[in-house]
């Protein structure tokens, strides 16, 4: 108990939930109840925004038509067709769940503000429907009466008995969301805010892990909405408006976008500010409203975000323990290199691709068979990067075909490819900092594992999924290297680790081949000898390696065959010693004599 | 001949990551300075301190002696420092005409006087001035963003790369203009990853090796295949 | 109503409305930043206009100057305390600042000029001119005139002088432009100025047909955002015309249905645009394929 209560802030957090519930029990008035009782509708609410507004990272302006929704729903259904709270709860989460679901596909491909705007839009559009379709939704003025809380038996009427319910529902919202982001996959949506293109080449489905984000902001939305029409008794199309939009998002980016603490915390908050402001009459909102700016520039990770590092700053780092042991990491998918195919594994014919007039790719081929380690040359600017993003997808080519495993892939999406067996590695490291090494490298199971969201609220207590990629992460540190360092934060990493925690992390999705973009880059020789075995290593269970490098001493003693590249096109191709006596290779690439080329290339004597 | 611009002991780092430590370069008016090594090595973390977008952890870094700690890029540009980066980044949406006439601080006849000059140096650029830059071809715009960082009349000019995509040919149109602009007046640091080109044109060189100057000297000595291949190949 | 004298009345309404949206786009340009405050920033000069039409009876075209002076020091002033401490921040970060700010501006109009409406003296006069079948108000000639001159005048600005080029440079490569020595500083501040100054003035220009009260400008902030996406995000021209297509859409439609389903409408339609060309109509495909 003690060592839990001692991890990151829970102490504080707990002694603060213990304060409110004291107060709620012993010194609360009725008024103060009722305050409280908003203050956990609106938790609820943000809650649900953290799941696409913090996790996804995508700023969805939907979420209190959301809510408002679900107190329509609940208002409609009680009033006018008298449903008792069973039937109108569940509907009211389940209304704003499927327009969400109608409108995901559309709306989350869009990029950013098109995004926010497209949500805004749909917002004022149920807006208008509230006010204009007065038969149903009673106009401006909403409709009344809404009946207390029936439960079969027990009807929760005082406001104590609302309060705790209220919070009852709030602390199983808490739970769930809990649940949802832990372990790998919240790890998963870090590195999708973190980059794109990293978390697709991992596999991760991108456009999935936003639908499923939206919708359960909906559903939480949804159920907030009725919760406040039971409590208020009322509802009306203030509670769709554009003002408590502006709320949730004050409130979340106050409490902490990802933080569950921080949606209790930024909706108390928020409310009490209000309440304590009210004494100003007239001022009590210009005042709120400056407040909060003061609070969003002083905390940029919230206010959760800033107790912890107040924390850090008394009280020190605490680094956790060491994983269990590691499972072991087969490579190649279990195939040797005695099982030699007659297809070739990749092969790309006649990839041409230009970016306004200029051809970055132009008529490019060439093949790969099981087993191999080929390096792909030549200067800057040759295409060498843009090939490996139409293989792995992060690119389209504008002709030609890339075939992995006889499968046509030119037109598959990145997260597919990835799935397939194809991992990579880039020119610039994109790791997720806060996180230690072992976990930037499971989330390379997040996306070949795939666990559906039932899998991840079912799993209580040890979290297996994560335990199980931890494990297979931490073999691959080990074949890298790296295992002495497994928990440690990356953000603090020399440059050399970060670059073997990237090919840790491509290694982890067990792949068939392994594209790696300049890994050298930034090494001293010492590392880039090392990292030359492990990648021979690999080769020898059967991993294909196509690896992009500028720096030929590295490539020479490592790769069988070497392609060069000059300005899109294929300029040499075969054995590294032919390629390198290239006449055209050594001009374009090299810029040195011909026989300063070979002295420099004999290698290490 | 003094000294433009007079580095020692510079260490920049990215976080816990040092990508440059304890460098230590000068520059003298009428000189072109060739900086080579592999890529990682820190040239561009170098320029990038010089004209002030990175803060350095250690050292001192002096511009036509002055301390340049704490003063904006803007500033630096002002004094005479003219920056062609790696990747070009000519402003797209610009005309060529108007990619240099931006970046003139004077009257409108010294504009025009100015733009006269960028013309002669590279007439590819007088001959598509109403066209947008980003509509003109890599070894186009690099000419673009060498005549933009000259417009301003600099002491010194920094130029990252500026081969970088070019064909060997095109590449060499590109850099003889540097023998022109010491000649008129500015100073030249080159980076370059292709040694040959940048001993070819400069008349002094250092090396960097991951974020150190592991050698320094005449290019005329430097051309001498032992030491260069010991430095930029390793042994 | 003919739908020629419609359109005519959309047109005045649209010149409005894109000097409006010409001031979003602007800031959108230097900062990247959405300003959703944008709208209560035309309320402002509404309100300035009102009082200091309270203050000197003269008719606003004399006071127009003024009114765009003190919405500029405004527009700067709103810079230093929602964009440049929030200069490191995710943007949705300065989004939210941005809204922030619109509440407190909602406030003090609600504090300093009560909750009712108020009307702007006009630019000239009051009154109708007739020109053979078409109504027009002397109002809406001075918003078509002014709205014209001023874009024009920023088309000239940005396009004929140094200062002009130096705003597309900070817009397009901050760092660039710092590296050829723009303070880009000074000019993201003075883009803040302009475009608030720009919201002042289509606050004036309306402000005396359509009335200013503390929430009027919401929805001006939602137009604005629409006009910007709809003619693609950052451009300029595409902009005006998204305002002008708003406005006619909004005058048009509403001749035959009520004003309320006409805005539906209106986001439906947009809506549309979104699925059918998430571009935008000026508006460059970005092809992903994440």
């Amino acid at each position: 108990m003690a060592s839990w209560l001692s991890n990151g802030i829970r102490l504080p957090l707990m002694l603060g939930a213990a304060a409110l519930i004291a107060y709620a029990l012993f010194f609360a008035g009725s008024y103060d109840l009722r305050v409280l009782t908003i203050c956990g509708i609106y938790a609820l609410l943000v809650l649900g925004f953290q799941f696409v507004f913090g996790h996804a990272g995508a700023v969805s302006l939907a979420q209190a038509t959301f809510f408002g929704i679900g107190g329509y729903i609940t208002g409609i259904l009680a009033t006018r067709f008298g449903f008792p709270f069973l039937a109108t709860f569940p509907l009211s989460i389940a209304g704003p769940a499927l327009l969400a679901v109608i409108i995901a596909v559309p709306v989350l491909k869009l990029e950013d503000h098109y995004f926010s705007l497209a949500t805004l839009g749909i917002g004022l559009v149920v807006l208008l429907l509230a006010i204009q379709w007065s038969d149903v939704t009673g106009g401006t003025n909403g409709l009344a009466g809404i009946p207390a809380i029936e439960l079969p038996g027990l009807t929760i009427a005082d406001r104590r008995s609302v309060l705790w319910f209220v919070w009852a529902i709030v602390a199983i919202g808490c739970l769930l969301a809990y649940q949802l982001t832990r372990g790998l996959r919240g790890h998963a949506y870090h590195l999708m805010r973190e980059n794109l293109e990293a978390a697709s080449s991992l596999g991760l489905n991108i456009a999935e892990l936003r639908f499923g984000t939206f919708v359960l902001s909906a559903a939480y939305g949804g159920a907030a909405g009725a919760l406040m029409a039971h409590v208020i008794h009322v509802v009306s199309p203030e509670n769709l408006d554009l003002a408590l939009m502006v709320t949730c998002l004050t409130m979340t980016v106050i409490g902490g976008r990802t933080r569950i603490a921080g949606a209790i915390l930024g909706a108390t908050l928020i409310v009490y500010l209000r309440e304590w402001f009210r004494v100003l009459e007239n001022y009590y909102m210009i005042a709120y409203g400056t407040a909060a700016l003061a609070v969003l520039i002083a905390a940029p990770y919230g206010l959760v975000g800033a107790i912890e590092r107040l924390r850090v700053v008394l009280f020190g780092e605490i680094r956790p323990a060491l994983p269990p042991a590691a499972s072991p990491l087969t490579l190649g998918g279990g195939h040797k290199l005695a099982q030699a195919s007659a297809e070739p594994l990749l092969a790309v014919d006649g990839i041409a691709l230009a970016f306004g007039g200029v051809k970055a790719l132009d008529g490019v081929s060439l093949s790969c068979d099981q087993g191999e380690i080929i390096g792909l040359i030549g200067p800057n600017g040759s295409g060498k990067t843009t090939l490996l993003n139409v293989i792995s997808g992060l690119a389209s080519c504008q002709r030609g075909s890339v075939t992995f495993l006889g499968s046509d892939i030119t037109r598959a999406p990145a997260y597919a490819i990835a799935r397939l067996g194809i991992a990579r590695t880039f020119q610039h490291i994109h790791l997720v900092d806060d996180l230690c090494v072992l976990d930037n490298i499971a989330v390379a199971r997040a996306g070949v594992d795939s666990g559906g969201l039932l899998q991840a609220i079912g799993t209580i207590g040890r979290d297996r999924r994560l335990e199980d990629a931890r494990g297979i992460a931490f073999a691959a540190a080990e074949r890298l290297g790296i295992a002495d360092v497994a928990m440690e934060a990356c953000g603090r990493l020399p440059y050399g680790t970060r670059r073997r925690v990237e090919v840790a992390r491509a290694l982890a999705t067990t792949p068939r081949l392994l594209l790696l973009d300049e890994p050298a880059a930034g090494l001293n020789e010492q590392e880039q000898k090392d990292l030359a075995n492990r990648i021979r290593s690999f080769a020898a269970e059967g991993i294909t390696v196509l690896v992009v490098e500028h720096n030929l001493v590295f490539l020479a003693a490592l790769a069988e065959r070497l392609i060069c590249l000059d300005r899109g096109k294929v300029i040499a191709s075969g054995l590294p010693e032919a390629v390198r006596r290239e006449p055209a290779v050594i001009e374009a690439y090299l810029g040195l004599e011909a026989g300063v080329t070979e002295l420099a290339l004999a290698g290490p004597s | 001949m003094s000294e433009l611009l007079n580095i020692e002991g510079l260490s920049v780092a990215y976080g816990q990551v040092y990508a440059l430590r304890d460098v230590s370069i000068s520059v003298s008016a009428g000189e072109a300075v060739a900086l080579v090594g592999a890529n990682g090595a820190g040239k561009s973390t170098l320029f990038k301190s010089i004209v002030g977008f990175l803060r350095p952890r250690g050292g001192r870094l002096h511009f036509l002696d002055n301390d340049m700690t704490g003063v904006s890029p803007e500033r630096r540009a002002r004094l005479g420092l003219g920056y062609a980066p790696e990747g070009r980044r000519v402003f797209p949406g610009m005309t060529v005409r108007e990619n240099l006439e931006v970046a003139v601080f004077a009257g409108k006849a010294e504009r025009e006087h100015r733009l006269r000059r960028a013309f002669a140096l590279f007439p590819q650029l007088a001959e598509r001035q109403t066209q947008l830059a980003w509509q003109l071809s890599g070894g186009q715009q690099q000419m673009l963003a060498i005549g933009r960082a000259l417009m301003g009349r600099p002491r010194l000019l920094l130029l990252d790369e500026p081969s970088l995509g070019l064909s060997p040919k095109l590449a060499d149109e590109v850099l003889a203009a540097v023998r022109v602009i010491v000649q008129d007046g500015t100073a030249v640091l080159l980076a370059e990853q292709n040694v040959r080109k940048a001993l070819t044109y400069c008349e002094r060189a250092y090396v960097l090796e991951i974020g150190k100057v592991v050698l320094s000297g005449a290019t005329s000595a430097l051309r001498d295949t032992e030491e260069i291949r010991r430095a930029y190949l390793g042994d | 109503m003919t739908l020629l004298q419609l359109a005519i009345n959309g047109v005045a309404l649209g010149a409005a409305y894109a000097l409006i949206a010409l001031g979003f786009v602007f800031i959108v340009n230097a900062t990247g930043a959405v300003n959703f405050a944008h709208g209560d920033l035309v309320m402002a000069g509404g309100y300035v206009a009102v009082g200091l039409g309270a203050m000197a009876p003269l008719p606003m075209l004399v006071l127009l100057p003024l009114v765009a002076a003190i919405m500029f020091a405004l527009g700067v002033a709103m810079s230093l305390v929602a964009y440049f401490p929030l200069i490191n921040r995710p943007p949705s970060t300065v989004f939210i600042s941005t809204l922030l700010i619109g509440i407190v501006l909602q406030n003090v109009f609600l504090v300093l000029f009560g909750p009712q409406a108020h009307a702007a003296p006009p630019l000239i006069q009051s009154g109708i001119l007739h020109i053979g079948p078409i109504e027009i108000s002397i109002q809406a000639l001075g918003t078509l005139a002014v709205a014209g001159a001023l874009i024009a005048l920023q088309y000239l600005v940005f396009t004929h002088t140094q200062i002009g080029r130096r705003l597309r440079a900070t817009a397009q490569d901050r760092q660039m432009a710092q590296a050829i020595g723009i303070r880009v500083h000074a000019v993201v501040a003075a883009t803040f100025g302009f475009g608030t100054a720009l919201a002042g003035i289509a606050g004036v220009l309306l402000a005396n047909q359509f009335f200013v009260y503390p929430t009027g400008g919401i929805p001006l902030s939602v137009y604005a955002y629409i006009a910007v996406v709809i003619g693609g995000w950052g451009s300029i021209a595409g902009a005006v015309i998204g305002a002008m297509m708003i406005s006619l859409f909004q005058v048009v439609v509403s001749a035959y249905v009520s004003y309320a389903v006409a805005t539906g409408l209106l986001y439906v339609a947009l809506l549309l645009v979104f699925f059918f060309r998430p571009q935008g109509i000026f508006g460059e495909l970005v092809r992903r394929r994440v």
